[in-house]
């Protein structure tokens, strides 16, 4: 995941503003689009290719004087959809083994603590690949930091379903874990 | 089951308007069973944000890895091509016309042998090779130290019957390093009823 630099070329003089807006909105939401995408299920070239994608037609939509709302949403709401047309990849979500980071991650825990620790992580992951295809959206989302607001639009449902949906989905997560 | 507890994961992610969330603080601190609901709402969110961290650094590690094995198959691809090129280079020349052949006859290369020659390859050439004219020789290029032989292989034991005319059969040339490895071989076709006609006149 390498590559802070804007994946666009600019012409700055006619654009400044909106090149700025650009730079510190890739700059706030570069990280937690490459980590939706990969939890959907995308390789990490292929996240990156759609996250650049996404901010090329960002420039394009502010260069033509469009709306300015909602911009956080209009950017996840494209990758979204790139996301959604790579639909072998979109279909393999969440459906690798972790065991390797697992290990990063407890580095300094007991033999036992790790072995208990990689068996709720297990479980979790089982969770949340028996959630439906919304409420695991949803929570991606939830965890990148979005609104309820924003999610909606991202998603195309309303605020209060997404509220709906969110509840439900911890409440499984929470039941099916043990927590 | 409390009615506020509904609201509590709303309440969490800030999502209810002031005076919710103001009710929903009041309760909770009296209220043991969402206290503990909310506890455990949080322990879930957060598992899920290490469980995406470790998706994404699962997926970041296994980038480099993918392309292991294909170096790994093309670095020894090339070193048993340039293995093959340095110590095995097999040389099938084209036949060459009558005239052309008595400029530069193909069994002129043949040169004599100074060499003791490896018993079971000298075999094969006693059984089915034409005597080759002694005084030519024009293995130039190879290092004169080097001593070099022939062996001749009959067409039908490298190819289908048929495959080649009748009266065609092949010469290796090796050149035998001090150690008695072989260093060099050079494949070349030999017409057998022409050769006799050229080297007999």
């Amino acid at each position: 995941m390498s590559g802070d630099s804007i994946p666009i070329a600019l012409p700055l003089s006619r654009l400044a503003s909106d090149a700025c807006e650009v730079t510190d909105l890739y700059r706030e939401l570069r990280k937690p689009l490459l980590q939706y995408l990969v939890c959907l299920g995308l390789s990490t070239d292929e996240a990156q290719d759609t996250v650049q994608d996404a901010f090329l037609s960002l420039h394009r939509h502010l260069a033509s004087g469009a709306s300015q709302e909602n911009i956080r949403s209009w950017v996840f709401r494209v990758a979204h959809n790139r996301a959604r047309n790579r639909q072998s990849s979109y279909r393999r979500r969440f459906g690798e083994p972790l065991d390797v980071e697992i290990d990063m991650v407890l580095d300094q825990a007991t033999p036992e603590q790790v072995v208990l620790e990689k068996e709720k992580f297990r479980q979790l992951g089982k969770a949340i690949r028996q959630l439906t295809e919304s409420e695991r959206e949803c929570l991606l989302l939830r965890a990148q930091g979005l609104r309820y607001r924003e999610i909606g639009n991202i998603l195309g449902i309303s605020t209060s379903t997404v509220g709906e949906t969110v509840s439900r989905a911890i409440k499984k997560l929470a039941e099916k874990c043990h927590v | 089951m409390c009615e506020l507890s509904e609201k509590l994961i709303a309440w969490l992610d800030h999502e209810l308007a002031d005076d919710e969330m103001a009710q929903v603080q009041r309760h909770i601190q009296d209220c043991n069973e969402c206290r503990c609901q909310l506890h455990a709402y949080q322990q879930v969110s957060r598992k899920f944000d290490a469980y995406l961290d470790a998706v994404v650094a699962s997926k970041a590690e296994r980038r480099m890895p993918r392309w292991v094995p294909v170096l790994s198959i093309a670095a020894v691809g090339a070193l048993a091509a340039v293995a093959f090129l340095v110590f095995l280079r097999p040389r099938v020349e084209p036949l060459a016309p009558v005239s052309s052949v008595k400029t530069a006859p193909a069994a002129s290369v043949l040169g004599p042998k100074t060499a003791p020659v490896p018993v079971p390859i000298r075999k094969v050439r006693q059984r089915h090779a034409p005597s080759p004219p002694p005084e030519k020789n024009q293995v130039a290029s190879w290092p004169p130290s080097e001593p070099a032989i022939q062996i001749a292989i009959p067409a039908e034991s490298m190819f289908p019957p048929g495959a080649i005319p009748e009266g065609v059969n092949f010469t290796a040339d090796l050149s035998i390093a001090a150690d008695g490895s072989a260093q060099q071989i050079r494949l070349r076709p030999r017409l057998v009823g022409f050769e006799r006609r050229a080297t007999q006149p």
